[in-house]
């Protein structure tokens, strides 16, 4: 097992868009955090050490570049037919899913924590060039769930590659799943939201959510990891022992 | 023994049977030609025996047992099917690399299966810019990562240049001298016939010709023969 996740980080490693990919991850953060302490200054209801414990919790923006590490490292072996020479060196195609999830949690993991410093960096810098309080109860745990949840939404695409083996489509329903139809969801039926994956990554990373009232982060992580296990079983019930021609 | 054994194997795509109850066998030690038309089943039948496509119904085994059962499968078996495929942005030893690893093989047998199709100085270029002939040589370069006792090759001649295919003529013959084994699909009748010790013919999914090659016969007449 040990070898077939080191295989794949050799292959991230080699990988370009896994570079670039793993950049833009705190970039985007960085830019979340900035928008943050910018939006500190407007009048709002929500208390002020809420606000700026919101501003380190944009680390869990970079979900959506894990999310995408995870499905193109999936799916990609798919797109490209590499899947061929990955069976015939591992027959046993649920080791070769199992070794992803192991080396996606890894590489995520990473990014994760690349990102939450990049996040600290920025939004104390300018909480502290914006004259406010650069600190707030809560900050540490914040900052730990994101990257929990950001390294979870890794798994999560692994998952969802594993399923979903065509490329193009796979990205397609993340990003509309991610990024709107939970949000949507959530809106129309509030009682739902914190059900959905995004409700449980949101409680995970102690971040709040319009018109949802979240789990405590204890369950939200379980959900979420309840989420990843759902769609890998269902990869291996399905597309996994379909004939690879 | 038998290298490769082929019992009573089936395969349908919806409607089509694609391998219609095809017993076949591969001794060790020879090359093996697999023939026939287009859309006879070779493809599926290669892949049926190396555990990627389940048949319906009957089985293939190599090296005494289905191919998802072996321990070692890379030092087993090295296959290259049709359209070998690599990710366009890795290099060929990247791709390499990553298979090696993977079957816990020594860091030594990237250098040296590079070395053995000739492809040593393209290692470092991304394999999204080779040309078909040198994506052969790619794909046959990871089936030798193991130094595999039996090779599969699905028309491993395509997309080769003159020389290269007198060069792979070469190193087949070589192969099978060292007692390994080889079963080759192709089109390319007179190549092969330089080579092979063994033919199998299938038409329609089914056995039509099995037996040696005796010296001097003209394989072509055989094959039209067969499958006509």
């Amino acid at each position: 097992m040990n070898r077939l996740i080191h295989a794949e980080l050799v292959k991230a490693r080699a990988s370009r868009t896994v570079r670039v990919l793993a950049v833009l991850a705190p970039l985007t953060c960085m830019l979340w955090a900035g928008l943050g302490v910018a939006l500190l200054g407007l009048e709002g209801r929500m208390p002020a050490e809420d606000r700026i414990r919101n501003v380190y919790a944009m680390a869990q923006q970079a979900y959506l570049f894990t999310l995408l590490l995870g499905i193109l490292g999936t799916a990609g072996e798919f797109r490209h037919q590499t899947i061929t020479w990955r069976f015939l060196v591992t027959p046993d195609r649920g080791r070769v899913v199992s070794a992803k999830l192991a080396a996606y949690g890894i590489v995520g993991l990473a990014v994760a924590a690349v990102s939450a410093a990049a996040t600290v960096a920025a939004g104390a810098l300018l909480l502290h060039l914006g004259g406010h309080p650069v600190t707030a109860p809560g900050v540490p745990a914040a900052l730990l769930g994101a990257v929990l949840a950001v390294t979870g939404y890794g798994l999560l695409g692994v998952g969802l590659g594993a399923l979903i083996r065509n490329q193009t489509a796979a990205v397609a329903v993340a990003l509309i799943w991610f990024m709107y139809a939970d949000y949507l969801l959530t809106m129309l039926l509030p009682g739902l939201g914190r059900w959905l994956p995004t409700g449980a990554a949101r409680a995970l990373a102690g971040m709040s959510m319009e018109n949802a009232e979240l789990l405590p982060a204890w369950a939200g992580g379980p959900l979420f990891a309840a989420y990843v296990l759902a769609a890998v079983l269902a990869a291996r019930l399905t597309t996994l022992r379909r004939d690879v021609t | 023994m038998s290298a490769i054994t082929v019992t009573r194997l089936s395969k349908s795509f919806g409607a089509v049977r694609a391998v219609d109850d095809l017993s076949f066998t591969v001794g060790p030690g020879t090359i093996t030609a697999f023939l026939g038309p287009n859309g006879a089943g070779k493809t599926t039948t290669l892949r049926m025996i190396l555990g990627l496509v389940t048949p319906d119904s009957g089985s293939a085994a190599i090296g005494g047992g289905p191919y998802r059962d072996l321990v070692d499968p890379v030092a087993a078996v090295g296959a290259v099917l049709e359209a070998a495929a690599f990710h366009p942005g890795l290099t060929a030893r990247a791709h390499l690399e990553i298979l090696r690893t993977a079957a816990g093989l020594a860091p030594e047998r990237v250098d040296h299966v590079l070395d053995q199709v000739d492809l040593t100085g393209a290692a470092d270029r991304r394999a999204g810019g080779f040309s078909l002939g040198m994506r052969q040589r790619l794909a046959l370069a990871t089936a030798l990562l193991g130094d595999p006792a039996v090779l599969i090759l699905d028309e491993p001649a395509n997309g080769l240049d003159p020389a290269g295919a007198h060069w792979l003529r070469g190193f087949l013959r070589a192969y099978a001298l060292q007692g390994r084994t080889v079963l080759v699909s192709t089109h390319v009748l007179a190549e092969i016939q330089q080579i092979a010790d063994h033919v199998i013919i299938i038409s329609d999914g089914r056995a039509v010709f099995t037996g040696p090659l005796a010296p001097g016969s003209d394989l072509e007449e055989l094959y039209l023969e067969a499958t006509r």
